[in-house]
């Protein structure tokens, strides 16, 4: 099916996380004039929602909304795919050839038209049409464009003290206070470095085993991820070749612990400690750079050590604090990036056009939490920088290089999201001030506003332009009892209900380690429950005959469930797989059960219907605005508006035959007649 | 001759602010491997003598140098030059693998 074309150019603001019910408020309170704009000049819902597809997670969803097709259709079913030799496996699935659905952006590029695709985290990485009108960059992992191919080095903190006696480099410090950063004393850590790797990495390896025996290793991992930490006694500078009178010096170290640079705290003329300049050796008569408090500093090259080879690379700062006697200082260091890696841009001369003319790519940060002054002074101004770098980016390529279709992806809002959303409510087990916390995530909605905003003059020039996210976020209440989390095999509640058992050791001590001669099935990722089905899996112990019996055993059970805290079901929706494909999920990808958890039982979004709503007007819902040429203006449908139905919406602006396995329907009602 | 030892402050001054060539040995007193190696060093040192430097982190006693290279165990050789590291030997080795990365090192 082919129509004649109502536009010749259409970019699809893709921003991760995207709450319209969020939206809908900052906007009418007049914070939001650039997305403002887009809604009174364009055509959608009054509400700005679109219904989200299922589960309400990342690759998924990114992977419905460029195909048009179900999850149980296109094949990728959660943040991770089920590993069918280890039911306690999970498989990477930011992987183009795990889709079985055919891309709207291999039919644009096929057609003609000179597309881009542009860190969509959802079957876009690598590319999977040799087209040359193709043009792809990353996408291999949701965060930001290079973090997964050109990292060569985790963000720190530094803390540098006259009152810290000894050099200390933590590496992969996981921070459950949300205070300080200075190392007191050095314990075993109940969470190895070696685990916070592996955390850290998991987009890098195909296929992991993560037992989860309580939220440590789901979703408070996402809220506390691990960063290295810096601690320096600060001393009068001794044997420098060109240190200024008083200058006090402290040690830098960074790549693994293996690099360090000696820096100085330097005083202004009126005596008051005001600079930091980092050297590469006390020889050196200048030093490599100068920072300022609260100035973030981005992309300075340096070299990196990695494994012994110095790899030109670039890093970003901050200084937080410099105490005006010399006396303490406190600041940041970024990512940091192999600038001559480009690895994942495609065709690969991309990367150097864009670096010369738009700059490096800048890093983002994970620092926050319940940290307050990480989350407003370094997680939101740095996702803030990389938000305006990636429109610039964008907005040189559509000038320079002419291009017509654009499916781009910023993960601003989800980024900040699991890392502060949940503070904007009172916590038992935190002294954060949730008033503060809900106005980053105000400030987060003007930020997206402010990147939305360098996309305006595409209106006048006749683009069509499409506003949407994957999902929404919610401002959770208490997390569920042990149950769809995306990160693993959820243990505890399958295990209550006498389903999965664990191994022992011979103390009787539990191991994290399933026990597949006595488990009937197993709850991996956030919503599939498999069987240990005989002649299916490795060790299984369910005889298929019994398969239909046992399943509705498991579903009575699951919506029999009660959490211990509240008396309450948690569960709001269970089907077999042949049942399931009414909300598109059925097939081999998904599990022998589908379900869902109620409103008010989730995390801050993948585990429930996309219908939840939560504290602080937050919901699971995604948006859709769309505005420009070939769309009514200033029109509002009450039309339900599906993920699945972006790419036929898409198709048929632009005159584009449906993508094979499109099963949505294009948004009839918001066409220009 | 017994290598000499490093703990935080020495290691900073030797490594990175006199940039001397050297390799520094983390290693621990119970373990085997580690009581293979480091005779192999004590009787590269004589010969190096002057022209590379041999030295030695105990990981019972230097615990915070020890967390903040992340190795997985012991023994571990590092190589330095100009305060930048140049690349690592793990675990038993023989004497000619450590003149090779000597050698690579000093040139």
């Amino acid at each position: 099916m082919k129509c004649e074309a109502k536009t010749k150019k259409i970019i699809v603001l893709g921003l991760d996380g995207m709450d319209p019910s969020l939206t809908k408020k900052f906007m009418d309170e007049g914070k939001l004039p650039n997305i403002k704009k887009f809604v009174e000049r364009g055509a959608q819902r009054e509400d700005l929602v679109m219904l989200g597809g299922l589960p309400t997670i990342t690759p998924p969803l990114w992977t419905t909304l460029a195909t048009g097709a179900y999850p149980g259709t296109h094949g990728i079913t959660c943040f991770w795919n089920q590993d069918h030799d280890d039911l306690s496996g999970i498989v990477y699935n930011l992987d183009s050839r795990m889709s079985k659905a055919e891309p709207l952006w291999n039919v644009s590029a096929e057609a003609g038209k000179k597309t881009l695709v542009w860190h969509w985290p959802g079957s876009a990485w690598p590319p999977s049409s040799t087209n040359p009108n193709l043009y792809v960059v990353d996408g291999a992992q949701p965060a930001a464009v290079q973090m997964s191919a050109a990292n060569v080095d985790t963000e720190k903190f530094l803390v540098a003290s006259e009152k810290i006696k000894k050099v200390i480099y933590k590496p992969k410090y996981i921070n459950e206070t949300g205070a300080g950063c200075v190392i007191e004393e050095l314990e075993e850590d109940k969470f190895s470095a070696e685990d916070a790797k592996a955390l850290l990495e998991r987009h890098k390896r195909p296929s992991i085993v993560n037992i989860e025996l309580d939220h440590t290793r789901g979703e408070l991992s996402l809220v506390m991820p691990p960063y290295d930490v810096i601690n320096s006694p600060i001393k009068p500078a001794e044997g420098w070749v060109n240190a200024p009178e008083g200058a006090k010096e402290f040690s830098v170290i960074t790549d693994n612990g293996l690099t360090r640079r000696p820096a100085l705290v330097l005083k202004n003329a009126q005596g008051i400690y005001d600079r930091v300049a980092i050297y590469q050796s006390k020889n050196e008569k200048e030093p490599l750079f100068e920072l300022e408090e609260d100035k973030l500093i981005v992309n300075v090259i340096d070299k990196v050590n990695v494994n012994g080879n110095l790899v030109p690379s670039t890093r970003s700062f901050k200084v937080l604090e410099i105490a005006p006697d010399g006396s303490e200082v406190r600041m940041w260091l970024g990512t940091a990036y192999d600038i001559n890696n480009d690895e994942r841009w495609h065709p690969k001369q991309l990367y150097r056009d864009v670096i010369d003319n738009v700059g490096y790519v800048p890093c983002f940060s994970q620092l926050g939490g319940k940290n307050y002054e990480f989350s407003a002074r370094v997680l939101q101004p740095v996702w803030q920088n990389y938000a305006q770098w990636q429109a610039d980016a964008l907005n040189y390529l559509i000038e320079k290089h002419g291009f017509e279709i654009i499916f781009s992806h910023l993960h601003m809002i989800d980024a900040q999201g699991h890392i502060i959303w949940s503070f904007a409510k009172e916590r038992e087990d935190s002294d954060t001030d949730p008033l503060a916390y809900q106005k980053l995530i105000e400030n987060c909605y003007i930020h997206a506003d402010e990147y939305i905003g360098s996309f305006l003059h595409l209106l006048d020039e006749e683009w069509t332009v499409i506003i949407t996210s994957d999902h929404g976020l919610v401002c959770r209440q208490d997390l569920p009892p042990l149950l769809g989390d995306p990160g693993g095999v959820n243990v505890r509640v399958m295990q209550e209900l006498g389903f999965t058992a664990l191994k022992k050791d011979e103390s009787g001590n539990e191991l994290a380690e399933i026990d597949w001669e006595k488990t009937i099935a197993v709850n991996t990722r956030s919503a599939y429950i498999w069987l240990n089905l005989k002649g299916r899996n490795p060790h299984g112990i369910v005889d298929p005959a019994d398969k239909y019996e046992v399943e509705e055993k498991i579903i009575d059970a699951l919506y029999g469930y009660r959490d211990p805290k509240t008396g309450k079901g948690i569960v709001s929706l269970a089907l077999r797989n042949k049942d399931a494909v009414i909300l598109g999920l059925d097939g081999p990808e998904t599990g022998d059960i589908v379900f869902f958890l109620k409103e008010g039982n989730n995390r801050t979004h993948g585990d429930c219907l996309p219908t939840a709503e939560c504290y602080f007007d937050t919901s699971i819902s995604p948006i859709f605005i769309a505005a420009g040429k070939g769309l009514k203006e200033g029109f509002t449908t009450t039309r339900v508006i599906r993920e699945v139905d972006l790419t036929p919406t898409m198709a048929v602006l632009a005159g584009l035959r449906m993508p094979a396995q499109c099963e949505g329907a294009p948004v009839y009602q918001i066409l220009e007649d | 001759m017994p290598l000499h030892q490093l703990d935080d402050d020495s290691f900073e001054e030797i490594i990175y602010d006199n940039g001397e060539a050297c390799l520094v040995v983390f290693s621990r007193k119970s373990c085997h491997v580690c009581q293979e190696v480091v005779p192999v060093l004590e009787e590269l040192e004589y010969k190096y003598h002057g022209k590379f430097g041999f030295y030695r982190v105990d990981i019972e006693e230097q615990k915070t140098l020890f967390q903040r290279f992340s190795f997985k165990g012991v023994p571990q050789i590092i190589f330095f030059k100009n305060g930048e590291y140049q690349g690592k030997l793990s675990g038993k080795v023989e004497d000619e693998q450590v003149e090779e990365k000597i050698s690579n090192t000093l040139d």
